[in-house]
């Protein structure tokens, strides 16, 4: 039971940077790969602030979303200037960058040894233990970042961000500040990623540089695409597919060292398939492509 | 004559050494429609770049309105007043014809972050833009393919909806690349037709064109540049048969 607990917990997490980086690659068709860097630095924020302040559950998790926003404001500043391939790169380097400086300013993060021993939320008084607390807690939130995100999306700042990702050169002889609406929603997903990463912490204790690297936003990434980009129903079922289809490898029987392995091959069979048959993902309605 | 809205002086705009855009002056006045022909490569669509910002001159001065654009960027001219078409005839392709046109219209609430949750206010507002777009569509004659998408529509539809998408946006000045190349006859009426009533509108028109018949139907004056200058301007009659642009077409 526990064990379906942490998959659904996980799922919730996935569900969270799934939808927060759609925003960003499905709708606006920026393909950034530093999510995960994003994720990681609320994940450092809630530990750090948790193990030295004692802080409150919601300052944390402000303190989180305000730390990657931040990140995203410097790494989008340079990268948004790119397009297209190079955007790509610039992203991969801002999260090669962020990984290397979790690894490395031992005295702060703790290096490679992590930081063990997190504190876990009180969320209304009460503290936050068990599977099913971590449950309520990580749905709530995520059914908030989903509600949130389907409403930017509906709105006409939404048209605005599809409008961006069609043709930036229209979008701009129409009026719309292409520059700033890129920068927003990038650095609005950043926030959002945050959230993800400040549950991960408080849930698993523990967290060191290896839960954030560049493996960390290709898995993401890879749940926009699989579910489909600019479908925000998309990224939930592609959340509830990498994180559960691989886990389900466990009961055929599979030597767990052979298992390891077969669900990577079979995430990057999955996707390989998918981007020849229905490069659109599983219920999406936009190609991810290259303008 | 009528004050002028569009003034550009010396203006030139040089690629690696070549001179798309060799000092040139030109003059357009409010309520006025202008027909911009030459050659290819004769500098015209880079002077529509310029105008619309997406380039900046390397020297002269383009005054729109009273207002030095030579520093501006595109989303800002745009918002002054100006609104183009494109040669390669850009639209969102996968958004509707309805969302296309709602997609010009300025100074929307719902298109910042927090706006966009002011549910009730955007909710208001996209009422009163939908009912905007259908009669920008109205006008155009679109109206039957508001909610295709707008790659559905044929070349000719395609022009229209470019040119709705330009009055959404409360455009004065229209800078229309080849409004009607490429399109069926009857379509060319139209669109012409839909030219002409720009001026009743306060709207100015500054247009490419090649089909010179269309040139001398709707155009106050012609413009021809050949590389990079203006070689002739006045009525559609005398300048069309001026030997120089006769020799500039022909060569």
């Amino acid at each position: 039971m526990e064990y379906l607990l942490h998959i659904l917990i996980l799922i919730g997490i996935y569900v969270i940077a799934g939808v927060s980086l759609n925003l960003v690659c499905g709708y606006t068709g920026l393909l950034s790969i530093a999510h995960a860097a994003f994720y990681g630095v609320g994940a450092y924020a809630a530990a750090l602030l948790g193990l030295r302040f004692h802080t409150p559950f919601a300052v944390s998790l402000a303190a989180g979303i305000v730390s990657a926003m931040i990140l995203g404001v410097i790494v989008g500043a340079p990268s948004l200037r790119l397009h297209e391939d190079y955007f790509v790169i610039a992203t991969f380097g801002f999260q090669v960058i962020t990984y290397s400086v979790m690894n490395n300013w031992v005295s702060f993060t703790g290096g490679p040894l992590g930081l063990p021993g997190i504190p876990q939320p009180v969320v209304f008084g009460m503290r936050i233990s068990s599977h099913w607390g971590f449950l309520a807690l990580t749905w709530a939130l995520a059914a908030l970042v989903f509600v949130f995100a389907r409403t930017l999306v509906r709105s006409p700042f939404g048209r605005v961000l599809r409008a961006v990702r069609e043709d930036e050169v229209l979008a701009q002889s129409l009026g719309k500040d292409v520059a700033r609406q890129k920068m927003t929603i990038f650095v609005v997903g950043a926030g959002l990623a945050a959230i993800a990463g400040c549950i991960y912490a408080w849930y698993i204790t523990f967290i060191d540089p290896t839960s954030f690297t560049v493996q960390e936003s290709i898995f993401m990434l890879a749940i926009v695409i699989l579910g489909g980009p600019g479908n925000l129903w998309g990224s939930v079922l592609g959340a509830v597919f990498l994180v559960s289809v691989p886990e389900m490898l466990r009961f055929v029987g599979m030597p767990s060292s052979i298992a390891a392995n077969m669900r990577q091959i079979l995430y990057g069979l999955a996707l390989v398939l998918l981007m020849m048959f229905r490069p659109q993902g599983l219920i999406g309605e936009y190609e991810l492509r290259g303008k | 004559m009528a004050e002028a809205i569009l003034e550009i002086a010396g203006v030139s705009k040089s690629f690696d050494g070549l001179r798309a855009v060799d000092r040139l002056d030109l003059q357009v006045h409010r309520g006025e429609i202008v027909a911009l022909v030459g050659p290819n490569g004769a500098g015209k669509t880079t002077l529509f770049n310029l105008l619309s910002a997406f380039l900046q001159a390397d020297e002269g001065g383009i005054r729109f309105d009273g207002r030095d654009l030579r520093r501006e960027s595109p989303h800002l001219v745009a918002g002054a007043g100006i609104g183009r078409t494109f040669q390669d005839l850009r639209l969102f392709r996968k958004m509707t014809v309805t969302e296309n046109v709602m997609l010009a219209f300025r100074r929307q609430v719902g298109e910042s972050v927090t706006g966009a949750f002011q549910c009730w206010r955007v909710r208001k507002q996209e009422q009163e833009c939908a009912v905007k777009a259908r009669e920008s569509l109205a006008f155009v004659g679109l109206q039957e393919h508001a909610v295709a998408l707008a790659e559905a529509l044929s070349y000719g539809q395609q022009k229209l909806l470019a040119l709705a998408m330009c009055l959404a946006m409360d455009a004065q000045l229209l800078l229309l690349d080849e409004p009607v190349a490429g399109v069926q006859p009857e379509m060319v009426v139209r669109i012409l037709g839909l030219l002409r009533e720009m001026p009743a509108q306060g709207r100015t028109v500054l247009f490419i064109e090649h089909n010179l018949q269309a040139v001398t139907e709707v155009a106050d004056r012609v413009v021809v540049m050949d590389e990079g200058r203006k070689i002739a301007e006045g009525s559609p009659s005398a300048v069309l048969q001026d030997p120089r642009v006769v020799e500039a077409y022909l060569t």
